[in-house]
């Protein structure tokens, strides 16, 4: 009985394996073995949160800054329930987290134990994939396995259920080497022919356009896509994941897509003769309504490395599976081969500049006296960070806000929760970015709302001294629905107002860290600056409008190129 | 929307029948039926599964399944070119009038008996599931008391190359 390794000496070896040096994660009774071996553990940091979905989140933030899988861990029962909105979050934006639960020991599973859940059962349709280990010695071939599933091909989470007994008990199994799945195989090589098929389309294009999504900076293939489009002469358009696939001051680039995308850029899908889509899945709120009128003269490529996703949204002429990575480096070694037909795109470059200067014309917001708007806020901070800097987001007009006005020069630097759309999201990712880029600058764009979900951060913030910047965008409403029921429902405010409650600089200020109001436009870069001087976690409380709203939008049913609220568009 | 049949190997694990299901429900798609048994492969299962929709919508199916980490190999079932088989146990009510008339029409589609009551008789039918349903239609004349069904199997067959003359 005491040969071998202790289940959680097998969880930490694996864990060193994989390279793992941080954990976000909340004891309870049936982790306290696994805490307990981590106890000494100096390789591997444990971060207490303070609320297990916190845990998630910053795992999921700490991934999408690294390029690693983030890790979290909870105990069985409310704890891994806890994780729950986390782990979608995750897998809904391709993100790979690896997540431990406790569970009851392997005799007490089905007797409805104390803080027991079926928690493979409840995490099974909201992973990429996961496991319950009834035995020790399968434990490190699992540990090894869920890494590769949750950091290979789409990327997602991946849940591993542990009993206490499977924890404590030892085992002399440990697999070495590489897991493998007799069903699962997700290094593709794109097929050449269609890359061939692909390569002249765009060249022969006059037209081409580039749609990016986040499986471009994923696959860590954003210096090659801005080769691409330099070469093609392209426009590239992003989606919400896919900001900072292109460096968004690059004359090429267009900015977002979609339901809160740029105009010029939902004018440009509709423009475009060539299509090339990479790494994006065709979510609504990147398309639209009405499919048939996507993109409807343009021969459409979609290349994604799930080819689930192919055809599924949106037909397409050109399907291609693979990893965005080669497929963008492959496009180019085609393309390099068509020099000499190199058509004239000077008409569309020049076209591609006017739609992308028109919005930028726009977007110089000029200070309306002291009047503090998001849009200046937004400004003031693209100033005031370096190029280093990694910026967070809450949901609602916090985040569309963001995405329309915040230029993000590099990939893995604007983090944000597409595809759930999770308020309380951004504060916990920007603590779990943080800590895998302490030399970064990391502020979190919030929601008064929303920063209220997850506030308790405060307290894993600053007891683990990780200096974040929460800049509270306070416009006492949950302000996106407010603009809804403004738009659409008759300024009907049913459940929307919050007021002014809590007093952020005090809430901030009764867990030690800093706090500061803001109400006026030229105070906003002072105050940025004392946050940051601050050296703690911080809370900038911008009171804005409370009836300010993020337009244009495409409207709910509407088409890509029907945007609404385009009265202070110049071109449009 | 017609019927297809899709087989999938899997591995034997916990949970990966669940996890079949579940993308079943979790996309919209209906099951009619869904067969698991062991494969000829050692810790491997086939599982046979039942649905409707058009050409689009299976393939979507396809990719779907193929996406689990369990699912070895999918095959959607050509049903010229398959050997399509349910079960199915019936007992339907026959007493001393019409049981010869019960036990003729079960004749004539090929069905054994397998038991008999004063007032019931307990018919077993393989066959292709059309064939099931024709002789499930007729037999209600009669009054099923209780029906069975295991849901489809299917096989593809060889079709052997003609040897070129
Ligand atoms: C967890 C969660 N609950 C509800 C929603 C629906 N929702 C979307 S935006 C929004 C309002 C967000 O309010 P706030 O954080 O104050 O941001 P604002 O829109 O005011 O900038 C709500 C309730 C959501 N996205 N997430
Ligand atoms: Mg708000």
């Amino acid at each position: 009985m005491n040969e071998g390794l202790k289940g959680t000496e097998i969880v930490v070896k694996c864990l060193k394996e994989e390279k793992v040096k941080h954990l976000f994660g909340f004891p309870g009774g049936q982790l306290i073995p696994l805490y307990d071996q981590l106890y000494e553990e100096t390789d591997i940091r444990s971060i207490l949160v303070r609320h297990e979905q916190g845990a998630a989140h910053a795992a999921d933030g700490y991934a999408r800054a690294s390029g690693d899988p983030g890790v979290c861990m909870a105990t069985s029962g409310p704890g891994a329930t806890n994780l729950i909105t986390g782990l979608l979050n995750a897998t809904m934006d391709s993100i790979p987290v690896v997540a431990f639960t406790a569970q009851v020991p392997t005799k007490a599973i089905g007797t409805d134990a104390f803080q027991e859940a079926d928690t493979f059962g409840i995490t099974m349709p909201i992973t990429k994939h996961n496991f319950l280990v009834k035995s020790t010695d399968t434990l490190s071939w699992t540990i090894k396995g869920a890494f590769k599933i949750a950091n290979t091909g789409r990327k997602g989470a991946v849940v591993i259920d542990l009993p206490n007994d499977v924890q404590q008990k030892r085992s002399k199994e440990y697999h070495h080497g590489e897991v493998k799945f007799a069903g699962y195989n997700p290094s593709i090589v794109p097929n050449p022919l269609q890359l061939k098929r692909i390569a002249q389309k765009l060249v022969e294009a006059e037209r081409p356009l580039i749609l990016a999504g986040g499986g471009v900076i994923l696959a860590n293939a954003t210096e090659d896509l801005r080769i691409l489009a330099e070469y093609l002469g392209a426009g590239v358009a992003t989606t919400l994941m896919g900001k900072g696939a292109i460096p968004e001051n690059h004359p090429l680039s267009l900015g977002m897509v979609g339901m809160h995308g740029r105009l010029g850029a939902n004018k440009m899908i509709n423009n475009c003769d060539v299509l090339l889509v990479i790494g994006c899945r065709f979510s609504d709120r990147t398309t639209g309504w009405g499919l048939e009128s996507f993109a409807p003269d343009a021969i459409k490529i979609h290349c994604d490395i799930d080819s689930s996703e192919l055809n599924k949204n949106i037909p397409v002429d050109f399907p291609l599976v693979g990893d965005a990575n080669l497929v963008i480096r492959d496009l180019i070694k085609f393309i390099k081969k068509y020099e000499d037909v190199k058509k004239d795109t000077n008409i569309w470059r020049k076209r591609v500049n006017q739609l992308h200067s028109m919005c930028e014309e726009c977007e110089t917001v000029k200070p309306n006296g002291s009047k503090l708007t998001p849009e200046i806020i937004i400004k003031t901070i693209n100033n005031f960070l370096d190029d280093n800097a990694i910026v967070t987001t809450e949901v609602g007009q916090n985040q569309m806000f963001a995405a329309h006005y915040y230029i993000t020069k590099k990939p893995r630097q604007f983090i944000s929760s597409g595809g759930l759309g999770t308020m309380g999201f951004g504060f916990p990712a920007a603590i779990g970015a943080k800590v895998a880029k302490p030399e970064s600058q990391v502020l979190d764009i919030a929601g008064d709302g929303s920063f209220l979900m997850v506030c308790q951060e405060l307290a894993t913030a600053m007891s683990e001294d990780i200096p974040v910047v929460v800049a509270v965008l306070n416009n006492s409403f949950l302000g996106m629905v407010r603009q809804w029921q403004e738009l659409f429902w008759d300024k009907r405010y049913a459940g929307t107002k919050l007021g002014t409650i809590p007093d952020f600089v005090k809430l901030a200020e009764s867990f030690g860290a800093y706090g500061e109001r803001v109400e006026k436009a030229s105070d906003i870069e002072k105050a940025l600056k004392n946050a940051f001087d601050s050296g703690i976690v911080s809370v900038l409380d911008f009171k804005i409008e409370s009836e300010t709203n993020i337009l244009p939008m495409i409207p709910p049913g509407g088409r890509v190129d029907e945007m609404i609220g385009v009265g202070r568009c110049r071109h449009k | 929307m017609s019927t297809q049949i899709i087989s999938v190997l899997v591995e034997d694990e916990a949970g990966s029948l669940t996890r079949m299901s579940g993308m079943f429900s979790r996309r919209g798609i209906n099951i009619h039926s869904l067969t698991v048994s062991p494969s000829e492969k050692e810790g491997m299962s086939r599982m046979t599964i039942v649905t409707t929709g058009d050409e689009r919508e299976i393939e979507k199916v396809e990719k779907q399944l193929n996406k689990l980490i369990e699912v070895v190999k999918v095959n959607i079932l050509d049903k010229n070119t398959s050997v399509v088989r349910d079960l199915c146990l019936l007992k339907v009510y026959a007493d001393k009038e019409n049981r010869a008339e019960v036990i003729e029409i079960a004749n004539a589609f090929k069905s054994n008996i397998v038991d008999i009551s004063i007032r019931t008789i307990t018919l077993e039918i393989t066959a292709d599931p059309l064939d099931i349903d024709r002789f499930v239609e007729t037999m209600k004349n009669f009054g099923i008391k209780e029906l069975f069904r295991t849901g489809v199997t299917a096989i593809s067959r060889d079709v052997e190359k003609k040897s070129g003359g």
